[in-house]
């Protein structure tokens, strides 16, 4: 029995420990295969380590002015698109969780009702409005659009649901202002929730492609997926440029979400499925 | 369906609501209305438009291409849903069962596919399937096998684009599973080890009936997005051989680049939102409602 349960044991772990390096092998791979010579990338047989470490490629693509200049400004735009999401989104949610106002329900289901409009069915119409507006190949086109998001708010509203009445009672008998609770009572114990909704909006708009694609024709703006894709399909003999380039475009994201796993794991649980 | 409160607020409700219905208006409901009058118009970037009725639903009901784009989703779902669910509730499983020290680092290391891009993960796939210097034909090689062209053969295309999105969906689908698992009372499988029953027992008559709504829950987001999926084909084979990667996103995608006539395409990405657009009322609707699992 004692023997049968060690075997059961050392299965389990060895089947967690391959599942595990198979999640991480393909971005581990593109990582090393930058460290490659630029003929080694796809050199038979297939080796996984390089030969000789080199770091030219990586050197090569962080001096390339273009790089830099959509690393830069797709972080500064994913960092702007997430705060004004927070801010757009928290504002809403606090609004339907806790004031009455005329109306509500009607308003309600109009925001609502946007999560169900699929992104395809309105590519090419947001691409007229925003071409009418006058919007194409500037910054606003990338971080407007989607800012508002009903899914955004629909989720920090399910966390505000859950905080006390007992906590803004005072400072309503106290006479604050609606306002005024929503700055000093909510957002200060926003942060779980915050965290979640804001990585994931950077996430967005760091990963999008097809919208910048769209939209952005002057280089100066391309975003970083953008930028890969045109990498890739232009230069496309310089591979382990294209792999350093593509590493260190995951390298952000994965730092940002190392530095918060414990809420966005821990939030998995919050998401409203339980 | 909001209770009475003490006191209305117009004035600072709306204040704040502003921001949100002046964007959602200008950016989604618009576009999605003129989304509407287009399909019902001969509509394309160079002439007046005519009224046409339901000409354009019907010109995408009949186009042999969408519909096979549409059984091409379906193929793609059916490859990359099951497979994530079973792998997904089968590592949960093993994860629950882990010390906590070794099970955040596997959580946190299942979850880092997640966050990467379609377009990186798609360059990198594209590199582990090429012909020559390629990992997948190099595992192959290990069998005595020949090489194969994966993403070029009509046989591999799909799975090979399959294979993708399993890797970028699975840590999540996991780590939802598991969030369900740990809610499943302790004192269940005591009671089922006092009964004398063994692992396969506990698992059939305990956790898959109480995952039930988790699993359905994944199954309907699982379909929505892997039917919608379109980056992934996009960037490693634009759809080919033969349209065999042509999922239905990626069909109305193509058309907006290439086609004159806008309306057709408008259309069929209307009738989707017709499909998706209920089953996603439908999960919003579970979600919502309080009992949105049971056990």
């Amino acid at each position: 029995m004692k023997a049968k349960l060690t075997i059961q044991k050392t299965a389990l772990t060895a089947i967690a420990a391959f599942f595990t390096l198979l999640a991480l092998f393909p971005l581990a791979w593109v990582m090393i295969a930058g460290f490659k010579e630029k003929t080694e990338v796809l050199s038979t047989p297939f080796r996984f380590f390089p030969k000789q470490w080199l770091v030219t490629n990586y050197v090569d693509i962080l001096k390339d002015a273009a790089f830099q200049k959509a690393m830069l400004t797709t972080f500064g735009g994913a960092v702007l698109f997430a705060v004004l999401s927070l801010l757009v989104n928290a504002s809403a949610a606090y609004v339907f969780a806790r004031l009455e106002f005329r109306f509500k329900t009607v308003m309600w289901l109009y925001v609502i009702i946007t999560m169900f409009v699929p992104g395809m069915a309105i590519l090419l119409t947001s691409f007229i409005v925003v071409n009418k507006l006058g919007m194409l190949d500037t910054f606003a086109v990338l971080v407007l659009p989607g800012v508002a998001s009903a899914g955004a708010m629909f989720f920090i509203r399910q966390f505000y649901l859950n905080i006390p009445l007992a906590l803004e009672e005072a400072a309503l008998i106290d006479g604050a202002g609606r306002i005024r609770i929503f700055t000093s009572v909510f957002l200060p114990m926003s942060y779980p929730v915050f965290v979640i909704v804001g990585i994931g909006s950077y996430l967005g708009y760091w990963n999008s492609f097809v919208w910048p694609t769209m939209t952005i024709t002057n280089p100066d703006l391309y975003q970083i997926m953008q930028y890969l894709a045109t990498f890739r399909s232009e230069r496309s003999t310089e591979m382990g440029m294209l792999m350093a380039g593509s590493a260190l475009s995951a390298l952000p994201t994965i730092v940002l979400f190392l530095i918060f796993q414990k809420y966005i794991i821990s939030g998995i649980k919050i998401s409203g499925l339980k | 369906m909001f209770k009475k409160n003490y006191r209305q607020d117009n004035g600072v409700a709306y204040l704040l609501l502003a921001p949100i219905v002046i964007l959602l208006t200008i950016f989604v409901v618009i576009p999605f209305f003129y989304s509407l009058k287009v399909s019902f118009y001969n509509w394309s970037f160079y002439q007046p438009s005519v009224f046409v009725g339901f000409d354009n639903f019907k010109f995408v009901l009949e186009d042999d291409l969408f519909l096979n784009s549409v059984w091409v989703g379906i193929k793609f779902t059916l490859m990359v849903v099951p497979a994530s669910m079973v792998v997904s509730f089968l590592f949960a499983n093993v994860i629950k069962g882990m010390r906590k020290g070794s099970a955040s680092i596997v959580k946190t290391s299942i979850y880092i596919p997640t966050i990467i891009s379609g377009i990186v993960a798609s360059v990198i796939f594209v590199f582990i399937y090429d012909y020559m210097g390629g990992l997948a034909n190099y595992v192959l090689s290990w069998f005595g096998s020949e090489p194969r062209a994966w993403l070029a053969d009509v046989k591999t295309a799909l799975p090979s684009i399959a294979v993708p999105a399993i890797w970028l969906g699975f840590g999540l689908t996991t780590l939802i599973m598991l969030a369900g698992l740990h809610d499943i009372p302790e004192s269940y499988y005591e009671a089922a080890d006092l009964e004398g029953a063994g692992t396969w027992q506990k698992m059939w008559y305990i956790t898959v009936p109480l995952m039930k709504n988790i699993v359905l829950f994944l199954t309907v987001t699982g379909f929505t997005g892997a039917i919608s999926q379109y980056e992934l084909s996009l960037v490693m084979t634009g759809g080919g051989p033969l349209d065999t990667t042509t999922t239905p996103n990626l069909y109305i995608l193509n058309h907006f680049r290439n086609d004159v006539m806008v309306g057709n395409s408008i259309a069929a990405s209307l009738l989707l939102f017709v499909v998706l657009g209920s089953i996603s009322a439908i999960i919003f609707k579970v979600l919502n409602s309080e009992k949105a699992i049971d056990g």
